[in-house]
């Protein structure tokens, strides 16, 4: 018993957990694996998530939407700067029916950042949110990003020993 | 004759490193520029096209404001220094004069130009509008740098003085180019309308925002920002010819 | 004979100031002339028009009659400005001039200008370098450039040591003898009762007296003055 209790224990948790409603709102709302989420500034990544009907009526014109924050500085980042599309409206979920939402990104500045995705329904004052989650995203250290460094270097080298050399022979012609 | 100063004045700005400094530093700046929009974190959100505008508002600025400097003493050094007696005592007419101290400075830019192309090539690879930024910066920056030299030479011939000539052409630089940097929320009244329409400045940088973020190469998508341009560099050289004719009838010397 | 030089009524005023005032001489074709005056009479203001830098207000002037299109083609002008690019080699600077005088031959002839002048040594130094009498010898080389028929001299030993005005004299000498007409403005006045054949004196812009030292003599009604006292008794009056 103990055993077939841990085998339906293990099964559950493995299966991703459909979207939870709360008491008030009708609908359930929760990001994708984290996992895939840190990266490095400079990669475009997609979040998922997953939008559920809980209740047996379809809902209508229902927005969903990313909301952003810099754990550092405690401040919400303008996500147009980040290229992610404001937001995604769907027009109708049926009762029970399970959405997948998506969203493309382009990590801008690192840090250590929090990710909710919310969602409202029309006629609902309540928003849903997804639980908070928290990634992180590195630093990109590139010296010659579109091999501009020779040219930056190179230039002002290159017309300074124009410039000693014309110099150098103009010294050796006058007196 | 004009090919003989001309010349003179080419090697004059080799041999004393005036125009060749000011051809390094305007690198260094390019260098610096172009290095920080590429790899400044923040700078790498502006999408390629601005940075490309971005990039040559400076080139044709830095043009300009080197332009304007030599300018403002090529024809009053003549005369502060003077050297322009012995010039006119030559065979050589007030025009040979005026022509080859032109084509001095209009070389000068075409040599900051040249110094800006690898800068535009390394910055606009992978768009589709590396040669259409390199031939309108080209264009746009010459037209502007021409009306500009002609009114700085008026200003020499009526000032007869490089620092006053100097002054007053960096004031007038600035005053063109300042407005032009304005959002274009700021011209949306008619006043700024009409400033943004006559200033050459505000042409050229908004043709190139035309040409680079809007994507309208073509010259005769360019007309409306072109023709004010080229209106601005007429009404100099006809200012210029005034100021040339109250020169002349002055005379060369003036017994102050 | 016709003069080389023919001036009439030259007026000219700067503002209110009247530098020349009705101002008329002749010069003869190889006349080595002595032009005087006290500090402002005139006489930079009179080489100016006659040289083309500056229009008169009144009165005309031909020079070697009035045919020739550009009379600069045959002046050689040594002005009271002497301003050089200091960049320049002496080499350099008579060639850029023996350019625009479309000169054949520029660095032979420029070599000739210099030891002329007794610059060869420093034919390829900066003229930046140069002491007040190197540029006086290099202002004279680039007055014989186009190898004038009419010379104006504007103080032209001025600054000189001894030695080097000697040089200079004799240089002119020199060049009269090659039947150079020669306008000599300065105020050292033995070089120019030794140099010159006929003086011309003005003072506030009008023309005081002219003629040979010895017609002067005579004019103030003593034959034994000097130039000086010549010029100090016409000037004073």
């Amino acid at each position: 018993m103990v055993l077939i209790w841990v085998c339906l224990h293990v099964v559950a948790n493995s299966v991703e957990a459909e979207p939870q409603a709360s008491d008030k709102s009708p609908l359930a709302v929760q990001i994708g694996s984290t996992r895939s989420l840190n990266g490095t500034a400079g990669d475009y990544v997609t979040i998922t998530a997953q939008i559920r009907n809980t209740t047996s009526r379809p809902i209508d014109k229902v927005t969903t939407y990313l909301s952003l924050a810099d754990e550092e500085t405690k401040l919400p980042v303008d996500l147009e700067d980040w290229s992610a599309e404001k937001g995604l409206f769907i027009e109708t979920i049926d009762a029970g029916q399970t959405l997948p939402l998506q969203w493309k990104i382009h990590f801008v500045k690192p840090g250590a950042y929090s990710l909710i995705v919310v969602a409202e329904a029309a006629g609902n004052d309540v928003p849903q949110t997804s639980t908070i989650t928290r990634f992180y995203v590195k630093p990109k250290h590139n010296l010659n990003p579109g091999h501009v460094l020779p040219v930056a270097l190179g230039m002002p080298v290159v017309l300074l020993f124009i410039m000693v050399i014309v110099t150098y022979k103009r010294n050796s012609k006058v007196a | 004759m004009f090919r003989y100063i001309w010349i003179k004045e080419m090697k004059g700005e080799l041999f004393t490193w005036k125009s060749t400094l000011w051809l390094i530093i305007s690198s260094l700046l390019l260098s610096f520029t172009s290095y920080s929009f590429l790899t400044n974190k923040e700078l790498c959100l502006l999408d390629q096209t601005e940075m490309l505008w971005l990039l040559g508002e400076i080139i044709v600025g830095t043009g300009l404001l080197i332009v304007a400097i030599d300018a403002s003493s090529t024809v009053t050094g003549e005369l502060e220094n003077e050297t322009v007696e012995s010039l006119f005592l030559s065979p050589m007419t007030l025009c040979d004069f005026v022509l080859g101290k032109f084509l001095a400075c209009l070389t000068l830019w075409g040599f900051i130009f040249i110094v800006s192309v690898p800068y535009m090539l390394v910055t606009s690879a992978g768009s589709r509008l590396g040669s259409a930024f390199i031939s309108y910066v080209f264009l746009l920056g010459t037209l502007v740098v021409i009306g500009f030299i002609l009114l700085v030479f008026t200003l020499s011939f009526l000032y007869r003085s490089s620092k006053n000539t100097l002054t007053t052409s960096l004031i007038i630089l600035m005053a063109l180019a300042v407005p032009a940097v304005f959002s274009s929320t700021l011209k949306n009244n008619p006043f700024g309308w009409l400033l943004s329409k006559v200033n050459p400045v505000d042409n050229a940088f908004s043709a190139l925002d035309n040409v680079l973020v809007d994507g309208q190469t073509a010259l005769s998508q360019n007309w409306p920002f072109l023709l004010p341009l080229l209106i601005f560099c007429l009404l100099m050289l006809a200012f210029m010819a005034y100021s040339v004719r109250c020169f002349s009838s002055e005379g060369i010397i003036r017994n102050e | 004979m016709n003069p080389i030089i023919h001036a009439v009524n030259l007026t000219k005023s700067y503002g209110n100031k009247k530098a020349l005032d009705g101002l008329s001489f002749d010069i003869a074709a190889g006349e080595f002339l002595g032009f005087l005056g006290p500090n402002g009479a005139g006489k930079t203001t009179t080489i100016r028009i006659l040289t083309g830098i500056i229009k008169t207000d009144e009165g005309h002037f031909t020079i070697d009659g009035p045919d020739l299109p550009d009379k600069r083609q045959i002046l050689g002008v040594m002005p009271e400005s002497r301003g050089f690019y200091p960049w320049m080699t002496p080499m350099e600077y008579l060639g850029f001039f023996a350019d625009l005088y479309r000169i054949p031959g520029k660095e032979q002839a420029t070599d000739i200008l210099l030891s002329q002048v007794g610059l060869s040594a420093q034919r390829n130094s900066r003229i930046g370098t140069f002491s007040r009498g190197m540029k006086q010898r290099l202002s004279l080389a680039r007055a014989l450039c186009n190898k004038p028929k009419i010379l104006f001299l504007d103080e032209p030993t001025l600054g000189l040591d001894p030695q080097g005005q000697e040089d200079i004299q004799n240089l002119f000498t020199k060049l009269h003898q090659q039947g150079i007409t020669i306008f000599l403005s300065s105020h050292l006045l033995d070089e120019v009762a030794q140099l010159c054949s006929r003086v011309v004196i003005i003072h506030h812009g009008r023309l005081v007296a002219q003629g040979s030292l010895a017609e002067l003599q005579v004019q103030i009604g003593s034959q034994n003055s000097t130039l000086k006292d010549i010029f100090l008794t016409l000037t004073k009056a």
